[in-house]
């Protein structure tokens, strides 16, 4: 778990927009607390989400000003150290994994993010990336769709036929 | 004597003895990874096992719990990367001792007492649990509420140097979640007239989110670190060696169940604070702490297993969780419809003795999965990121997708990774905000019961609040928590004080 990050003692590129947006945030959140029961009772439906986006809203000010002070990291790029490439590119492989999941199926889904994914990231041979994936996409299954039984989305692919199919030949 | 039956039913179980078996394995090998964290493990895990029975999924997820933790050793050792944040410490002399050829039996020793320390955490356990739980039946909904607050404060400060950015992180786990219609009232809250929100925001999505895609996201960025690969020898310690550490593993055993214990505080302080202990009462260390210590890797490593024990007191009795990991824990026992709480050691309390018979299952497990398939170790560990990362994407949205067979909670999940993602980036701790997630409906409830008991009355409320000893002692414990953090404290009262 690396949820410890130390705070640096200079300020991000990005640092003061992201905390100027945070508290942009927190104002809506807040209005839209108000909006439940307003101010009627401090026991209403409203009352504690108005209190913790009043403390979202407060405690965004109190690290937007802190932010404020701090001088800026010399030589440090926002699209190089903060979002490479790299991540902004994983990011839009992820979501498009994510948009295709249901209507190609687990299966075939998976497989093209895996491979993609890690050709990219591991930069092999076409053919061990392939070997790679299939492997890993092999074991996925196996321990959840067959052993964990999770249901997953089948897509174009006819999963069960080729299941059923499989079975018929063992008995 | 029931107690004793259900102690001993993960035992005689083949099935549950498999899983705990299992789930320990699993643990071992994801608190090692580096990349892979316990809490990640248990959010995926959550989706995935949400559909079985109550037990077996209590087994492999104890088992990765208690894996995990002693698993993030191996990595300090070896490599010198803590593959948990609990294994800071042991890397400070374990690698410096692998470096003189002694991986091997500074492996041997840290498992032997990680081993002594669980089996401490969890003796405290069983026997303070049950006094506590029923202490705690007597609690007021304020001190319920101020429990919830006072847990989201600890470990908001103490996760980040900056309190303002863990509260902001726990005040925001709170909103979440509030999503959905109210309980109470079944007013519609940040619904935005959208009806799938109206059963507010999946948690174990904003755990895979925050866990899963935004520390696989920032471990982008890290991809070509080198690996120096260690020798190792002898794994078995010496007897002399485990007599004469004992007495130190059973000391810093005690402050690891009692840090564990503390709301906030994890295996990770525990550590820290035991290392500082054997530091300062080791007289004549054979060598010099830092440079290979045996004290220095036995002292951590006996406390973050101990406090594993030490926070399941305040999770099982309290329904307080002490850090992310117990936070993601209370999720997937409310998932499987048990209510942390005081009133489960009275209405389930099988279920408590069923954990605790478990757990010392999962710590047996540890010492014959610690002391033997150390080749495949190695291997295992040495796995590339570039393959790693792409199959944790793909098993945190198979798990996002698995709990409602819904893409929705994809969306949910994805979001909350990339928001977990600059939120690490800018220094904001994540833990809180899925303790507050976990902690929302507990603070609201008992906010407005505290409130309708006093008819309204704020004033009454405090009022009231000095009239126990209890509130009294939660109310100033936040107080104290928020002055310590003003500049009034830290510049003016605190170089006074301390004479800085």
């Amino acid at each position: 778990m690396s949820s410890h990050e130390s705070i640096p003692e200079t300020r991000k590129p990005g640092e003061r927009l992201f905390g100027f947006l945070l508290i942009i945030g927190s104002v809506y959140l807040f209005w839209q607390s108000y909006k439940i029961s307003g101010f009627s009772d401090l026991s209403s439906a409203g009352a504690f989400p108005m209190a913790t986006a009043a403390t979202m809203l407060l405690a965004s000010c109190i690290v937007f000003v802190n932010t404020l002070k701090l001088p800026a990291t010399q030589g440090m790029d926002f699209f190089s150290h903060c979002f490479p490439p790299i991540v902004a590119i994983i990011m839009a492989l992820i979501l498009i994994y994510a948009v295709v999941l249901e209507s190609l199926g687990f299966i075939l889904s998976s497989f093209i993010f895996l491979f993609i994914s890690i050709q990219f990231l591991y930069r092999r041979s076409v053919l061990t990336t392939l070997a790679i994936s299939l492997l890993s996409l092999i074991m996925v299954y196996i321990v959840f769709r067959l052993v964990f039984q999770v249901v997953l989305p089948e897509g174009i692919v006819p999963e069960r036929d080729i299941i059923a199919s499989i079975t018929a030949l063992w008995r | 004597m029931d107690a004793l039956n259900y102690f001993a039913m993960s035992w005689l179980s083949p099935d549950l003895l498999a899983l705990t078996a299992l789930g320990t394995f699993l643990g071992i090998y994801v608190g090692a990874i580096p990349g892979l964290s316990v809490t990640m493990a248990v959010s995926i895990l959550i989706s995935f096992t949400f559909s079985w029975d109550v037990n077996n999924a209590l087994c492999l997820m104890v088992g990765v719990y208690m894996g995990g933790v002693y698993g993030g050793s191996r990595t300090a050792i070896l490599l010198n990367i803590p593959g948990a944040p609990s294994a800071i410490a042991t890397a400070l002399d374990g690698y410096p001792l692998a470096k003189k050829g002694l991986a091997g039996e500074a492996i041997g020793l840290s498992t032997v007492m990680s081993v002594v320390g669980g089996f401490i955490g969890i003796f405290v356990l069983a026997l303070a649990a049950p006094s506590i739980a029923e202490f705690a039946i007597t609690f007021q909904p304020r001190d319920y509420m101020m429990l919830g607050i006072l847990g989201i404060m600890l470990v908001g400060s103490l996760s980040g140097s900056s309190l303002a950015k863990g509260i902001f992180a726990g005040a925001f786990g709170l909103l979440i979640g509030t999503v959905g219609l109210d309980p109470m009232t079944a007013d519609e809250r940040f619904t935005f007239g959208i009806i799938e929100l109206w059963d507010g925001i999946n948690p174990v999505a904003v755990m895979i989110g925050m866990f899963g895609i935004s520390e696989a996201l920032h471990q982008l960025q890290h991809m070509n670190k080198a690996v120096i690969k260690q020798k190792i020898s002898r794994i078995i310690p010496r007897l002399s060696d485990v007599k004469k550490y004992l007495p130190l593993s059973i000391r810093t055993s005690f402050i690891g169940v009692i840090v564990g214990a503390l709301p906030g505080t994890g295996g990770d302080i525990a550590a820290l604070m035991a290392y500082d202990h054997a530091k300062r009462t080791t007289k004549d260390p054979d060598v010099a702490f830092g440079e290979g210590a045996k004290e220095g890797l036995i002292a951590p490593e006996s406390a973050n297993n101990a406090a594993v024990g030490g926070a399941y007191i305040p999770m099982l009795t309290l329904g307080i969780p002490g850090d992310a990991v117990t936070a993601v824990f209370i999720g997937a026992l409310f998932i499987h419809g048990l209510n942390p709480g005081p009133l489960l050691m009275v209405e389930q309390p099988h279920m408590f003795w069923f954990t605790v018979g478990n757990l010392t299952l999962a710590n047996l497990f540890i010492l014959v999965f610690g002391l033997t398939g150390i080749k495949l170790f190695s291997k295992i560990v040495e796995c590339p990121k570039g393959i790693l990362i792409p199959l944790i994407f793909l098993l945190s949205i198979v798990g996002a997708y698995a709990i409602n067979n819904a893409i929705t909670d994809i969306w949910w999940m994805l979001a909350f990774g990339v928001f977990g993602y600059f939120m690490r980036l800018y220094g904001f701790p994540v833990g809180p905000v899925i303790l507050g997630v976990i902690l929302s409906s507990l603070t609201d409830e008992n906010w407005r019961r505290a409130i309708l008991t006093e008819r309204g009355s704020v004033i009454d409320l405090f009022a009231h609040m000095f009239t126990s000893p209890l509130s009294v002692v939660l109310l100033m414990t936040i107080v104290l928590i928020l002055f310590t953090k003003t500049p009034l404290w830290t510049k003016m009262i605190k170089p006074k004080l301390f004479k800085i």
